[in-house]
Parts: C-alpha cells; structure tokens; sequence
C-alpha cells in the first residue's frame, strides 16, 4: 500500500518542501498543527515531517504517535537552525533499544 | 447380643475379633465407655471399626458391641439453628450434660430434643392415599423455614387417622394403612447418611444463585444445584467467601461443615449469624443454617462422617422442596482424615498417600448435589448446591485433591495470594477461574433483565484479559510505549478490578450487592468506556480525558457504597460522565495552548 508525505510547520520553512511533490501544510499556530497531524494520521499518510519549532510547543500530540506504527512523525530543522529535539529524541531511542547511547 | 473383643489399638482404628455376625458399615459400641464407632472393613470374624471419638485408655480385651445399624441421622422438626458435632451430637446439649467445654467421651445424646413440643398441622386428611415423600403435614419450625413433614421411604398406603396439635418427636402423630399392616408414624424419621436420599429425576441446574458477592455472580456464576469449588492457600480468604455465601445466597436454607478448621472460624459463624439480617426474608440468618462442626482438635474420623451428617441432613430439606446451600471447609481436612484411616488400615496408597479411592469418594460427595424432582405423588423440585473449600499445602492445585474436585465440580473460584497481598479481596483471580454455568445464566439473566447481560459480562472479561497482556508490555518497556488506545483500556480495566470486583465483606452496604446494582454498576463503567473511545476518536488525547475524568472516576469507584435504596443515583453519575466528556471533546485540547 502506497502512503504519502506530509510536511507540517511555519509557512516559511515548509514550503521549499512544495518542490519534492510533498503535500504541504502550513500551521501558524500550535492549535492549527495539532489538528492539522490529527486529521493527517486519519488519512494515508505514513511520514509526516515537523519543524522543530513547532514540536516544541505540541509534545502531547507528539507522544501520542510515538506508540503507533504510522504515521510516523520526523522532526525536521526549520530555516532558523536546529534546537536538536529531533537528535535528542533518536538518542533516546538508541539507548531504549540497545540500553546505552552509543552515538 | 454376641460381643466382639478389641485385639488392636491405632488411634482411631479399633480391630475387634469375634464379629462374624456384624457387618460392614454397623454401627458399634466400643469398649467399655462404649465409644461410638463404625465398622469399616471385615475380614472373616476381624472387623475394623472407626472410632468417633478419641480412643486413648482403650486396650485390647475390651467388648465391641454392633447395633446392626448403619451410621444415621434423626431428620425432624428441632434440627435447624443447631450446632451438631460430625455424627450429629447437638453441642449445646452436649455442654449442658457434660459440663464440659471439650468433648467427653462415651455419651450418648439424642440429635434432636425429645422434650419439645411441635405444633403439627396436616394438610392431608383420614381416607387420602400417599406415598413415600409425600407431604402430609407442617410444623412452623422457624419464622423463615416450614418444616414439612414427609411420608418416610419405602411406606405407602391409606392414611388411618391423623390429627393437629402439639406434639413431641416421639408422638405418634398419623398412622399409615400399608400392604403390611398398620403402620404407625412419628415427625422424625432416620436416614444412613452414606445413602444418598432417592429422588425421581436429576433436571439440569439452569437457574442463577445469586450470591450478592460480584465477582461470582457476574463472572464466575453458579446454578442452584450446581458444584463449586474454592482452591487457595492460606489466608487467601477461603473462609470469608464461604461465610459471605453462608450469609447472603438466595436458597432457603444453609447446611454449613466446619471440617477440620480452626475452632475459632466456628465461633465467628456462632458471633456474626444471629446477628446478620437475610436480605430476602429480612429475618435473622441463623433462623435458615444447620451447623456441623468438626474443628481441627476434634477427632479424626468424625470428620470423614461430617460430610455426609451435612449433606444427608441437606438432601431431607431438599426433599421437602427448598432449595438448600452446603458449604464445605474445607474438604482438604476432610481428605486427610481418610488417608489416616487409610494408612492405619495398611491401604496401598496412591497418591500423595491419598487412598486411590479418594476421587471416588469425592465425586460420590459432589453428586448428591443437583436440582431434582422428588418421589411422592407431589414432584417438588428441590436443589442442593455444594460448594467445597479446598486448602492445597502451597497454595499448588496440581494435588490429587484439588484435581479430583475439578473433575466433578462445574465452576472453579482460584483464590490467589497475590491478589490477597495486594488487599484484592475477594481474591478470586478473574484469569484462572472458571464457570461452565456462564451461558445457562447469561441467557437466564437477558431474560429477567432484558438487557444484554451476557455481553456485558463477556466485553468486561476482554477488557481484563487484554489488561494481562498489557501488563506484561508495560513491566518490559515501561506505559510510555502504550498507545492512547490502549492506555486507555488499561484505565478501563483498573476501574472494572478496584471499583466492581473488589468488594469488601466488612463493610454494611459494599457486603450484598443485589442483581440490579451489578446491573447498573457494570452499566456504569462500560458507559465510560464507551463515552471515553468516542471522545477519543473526536480527537481528544488520552492526557486530557485522564486527567479531566479524575473527579468522575472517584465518584464511580464509589458507587459501591451507594445502598440498594438510592440507586438513582448511579444514573446521575451516568449523565454526569456524558456530559463531562462531551465538554472534553468540546475544549479539545485549547485548555494547554490556549
């Protein structure tokens, strides 16, 4: 079964996203990207990527994929640089996987 | 009579030679306290008696005397509300002819008191044709129980005269025109209690006893004339889910053993009972028991006859028509006592020591349980229902005794210590138990309730199974790697554990809970199951409902102290949870970014 992409996050560091084919959805407000990710999980979505930014401010709603196999939700930089919660977090993974972080 | 002499002493085993004309199952008199014992083997002229009373001071020489009798009961007005010892020795009257707190050795009491006046009154007249079993009069006996009066077996006939008014047991009160001549008859009349009463037909057992205790009557239900057993170590609370029974079944009447227990579990029956109101007749709950006791310091062989004093006792109240509860604790104590005789008499032994006719004997005990029509002309239908105590040493059911009681008992109550640690009382484990009455009684109860009970019942257990498996995710990975769903269930299912099937037996109103409150309590919880998964699905996380449905879910695990009068109230908890959770969805998630 075939799944699409989706890129969630401030217009300007979605959009170059465009681009690639990915469908696009810019989120002005951390409201807007919860029900925005809500209403993708329900559709054929397997990858959604957020920004950084905005996973700061929606933890909750992040946890709640974390137990469900799709979609799976990728936390990406946005244009003004890295906060490295999306590092962290695959750091976290590794040590729950292995039992030490070997990164 | 010719008399038998003692050549052998062991404990409660007494070999007599010289008994050629007794024969097994006799009654004897024993030496010369003229103890009182039964003959349970012959070879040749030798036979072996065991000896209902403590033996020590016998020797060898002494006389043995034989009835000719098999070991009976007195079955007649006067036997309910009494304490008998394992052979039917009234223990008050016992008291007050001894003066003695223990037992004394060599007296010989009539079960039933012969002094008391009945007031009889018939109900058949001279001319009528009866037959064994038939009713032919009643004595009030208590406020709750009416003593009907049968025709004793194997008599039948025209009655010649009969009359009202006061009588003793000795009295004749009616004679019967019989094939053979007149026959003269008295209240009372005798049954060996290894003999099973006859009956006419065994139905099958479809109808409910309801038990007021919630783990058994929604999950694990029994059937007036059904078999149970409850297995677990000790202090797992085998002796309150028996007293709780004892206490609050549905039946007419309750025979309960205390087989080889402490004597202080007997003194807490005698305490609690004449207190405790019956919730059905609203009279006292002693006015409906029959007590046997037979207490760890009480001789041995008297324990192996106990069983059955109760049970024949139960099968004469059946007979009448009633439907009558026997309660064994615990039948553990009961098997030991037949391997020591088993060993004094040099058996080969199976397993454990056990004798190998154990499952025979066990399942001969449980068979006399079941629903049946009576012999007579009338047809009552009448049920006994057994439960058994079983006390495994380690709390491990693979012995010989909890396993032959599995293989003649249809529902099984597992007692686990576990759950007993962790103050889950009644600690009956809902993964092991099992109830082969399950279906019979769901399709019973859709109809008397005419909603879907059954499937309730049956949702409520997949909610707890799936918790187990859960459970064991959770101890490996940590509750984080759940997801909402079933984070969600998991919450579901503590609520079913601590708020329906923990019950607390010393509590006044939490102690019954009748039909319609488990209805509605059961109602209850899977509302909020129901209303939770739909918030859930409009897009609430499972955070918000958790910690916005705190209140709520307080005010359902209360709802067990609710009393029967006020159940209105659990449907105002039922809008209040609807109400609560469509407000959830409403919000939906702006209370933290707002």
């Amino acid at each position: 079964m075939d799944h699409k992409i989706a890129v969630v996050g401030d217009k300007d560091s979605v959009l170059p996203f465009k681009i690639l084919g990915f469908d696009v959805f810019a989120s002005p407000t951390a409201q807007k990207a919860r029900e925005t990710i809500d209403s993708l999980a329900q559709q054929n979505y397997g990858v959604i990527y957020l920004t950084e930014a905005m996973a700061k401010e929606i933890p909750d709603t992040i946890k709640r994929y974390d137990a469900e196999v799709q979609p799976a939700i990728i936390l990406i930089p946005n244009h003004k640089g890295s906060l490295n919660i999306g590092k962290n977090r695959i750091e976290e993974n590794v040590e729950k996987a292995v039992g030490q972080n070997i990164l | 009579m010719k008399k038998g002499k003692i050549i052998k002493v062991s404990g409660p085993l007494v070999m007599a030679e010289g008994m050629e004309h007794a024969n097994i199952q006799d009654l004897c008199y024993v030496g010369d306290m003229r103890l009182v014992g039964e003959i349970i083997e012959m070879r040749n002229d030798v036979a072996s008696i065991q000896v209902y009373e403590e033996t020590s001071g016998l020797g060898p020489g002494e006389p043995v005397e034989t009835t000719g009798e098999a070991l009976s009961v007195e079955l007649g007005p006067g036997i309910i509300s009494q304490m008998f010892d394992g052979i039917q020795r009234p223990l008050d009257t016992f008291k007050a002819k001894t003066e003695s707190n223990f037992l004394v050795r060599g007296v010989n009491i009539s079960a039933l008191d012969r002094d008391k006046k009945w007031a009889f009154k018939s109900i058949k007249a001279v001319g009528d044709y009866v037959e064994a079993g038939d009713i032919i009069g009643s004595v009030q006996e208590t406020k709750v129980i009416t003593h009907h009066i049968m025709v004793p077996y194997g008599v039948k006939g025209t009655i010649k005269s009969i009359e009202d008014g006061e009588f003793t047991l000795e009295d004749v009160v009616y004679t019967i025109e019989t094939e053979d001549g007149i026959k003269e008859q008295t209240m009372m009349q005798r049954w060996p209690v290894r003999r099973g009463r006859p009956f006419k037909k065994k139905l099958n057992p479809d109808k409910p006893m309801l038990t007021g205790q919630r783990v058994i009557d929604t999950f694990f239900p029994i059937t007036k004339g059904g078999a149970a057993a409850v297995p677990g170590p000790f202090g797992a609370g085998k002796t309150v889910v028996q007293h709780q029974i004892a206490k609050f079944s549905d039946v007419d009447l309750v025979v309960y053993v205390g087989c080889g227990e402490r004597g202080n579990e007997m003194t807490d029956v005698l305490n609690e009972f004449p207190e405790l109101i019956d919730p059905n007749t609203g009279e006292s709950i002693m006015e409906r028991t029959i007590l046997i006791a037979n207490t760890s310091n009480m001789p041995v062989a008297a324990r192996e006859a106990s069983i059955y004093t109760g049970i024949t006792i139960a099968e004469y109240f059946r007979d009448m028509g009633y439907s009558v509860a026997i309660m064994a604790d615990s039948t553990s104590r009961w098997a030991e006592a037949l391997r020591e005789m088993s060993g004094r008499l040099e058996e080969m032994p199976g397993d454990e020591g056990y004798p190998a006719y154990l499952g025979s004997r066990i399942a001969e005990y449980y068979e006399r349980a079941g629903r049946i029509l009576t012999i007579g002309s009338e047809e009552r239908e009448g049920s006994i229902t057994a439960i058994g105590a079983v006390s495994p040493p380690g709390g491990d059911t693979s012995e010989p005794v909890t396993q032959n009681t599995l293989r003649v008992v249809k529902v099984y109550w597992a007692l686990d210590s576990s759950l007993a640690q962790k103050r889950h009382f009644p600690s009956v484990n809902w993964l092991t138990s099992y109830s082969l009455y399950l279906s019979e009684v769901g399709s019973h109860l859709n109809d008397e309730l005419k909603q879907g009970w059954s499937e309730m019942v049956q949702h409520a257990m997949t909610i707890l199974q799936e918790e187990a498996e859960l459970q064991e995710i959770v101890r490996l990975v940590g509750i984080e790697s759940l997801s909402e769903k079933d984070r969600l269930t998991m919450v579901i299912a503590q609520s079913l554990r601590e708020d329906y099937l923990q019950q607390n037996a010393f509590d006044d109103v939490d102690t019954f809970t009748s039909r319609q409150k488990q209805f509605l309590m059961l109602d209850l919880i899977l509302s909020f199951e129901t209303e939770a998964r739909e918030a859930m699905r409009l897009g609430a996380y499972f955070k918000e409902i958790n910690e916005g449905t705190e209140a709520l879910r307080d005010k359902i695990a209360r709802v067990k102290y609710i009393s029967e009068d006020n159940l209105s109230q659990i449907d105002e908890i039922k809008q209040e949870i609807k109400d609560k959770l469509h407000q959830i969805v409403a919000e939906g998630g702006m209370t933290q970014n707002a």
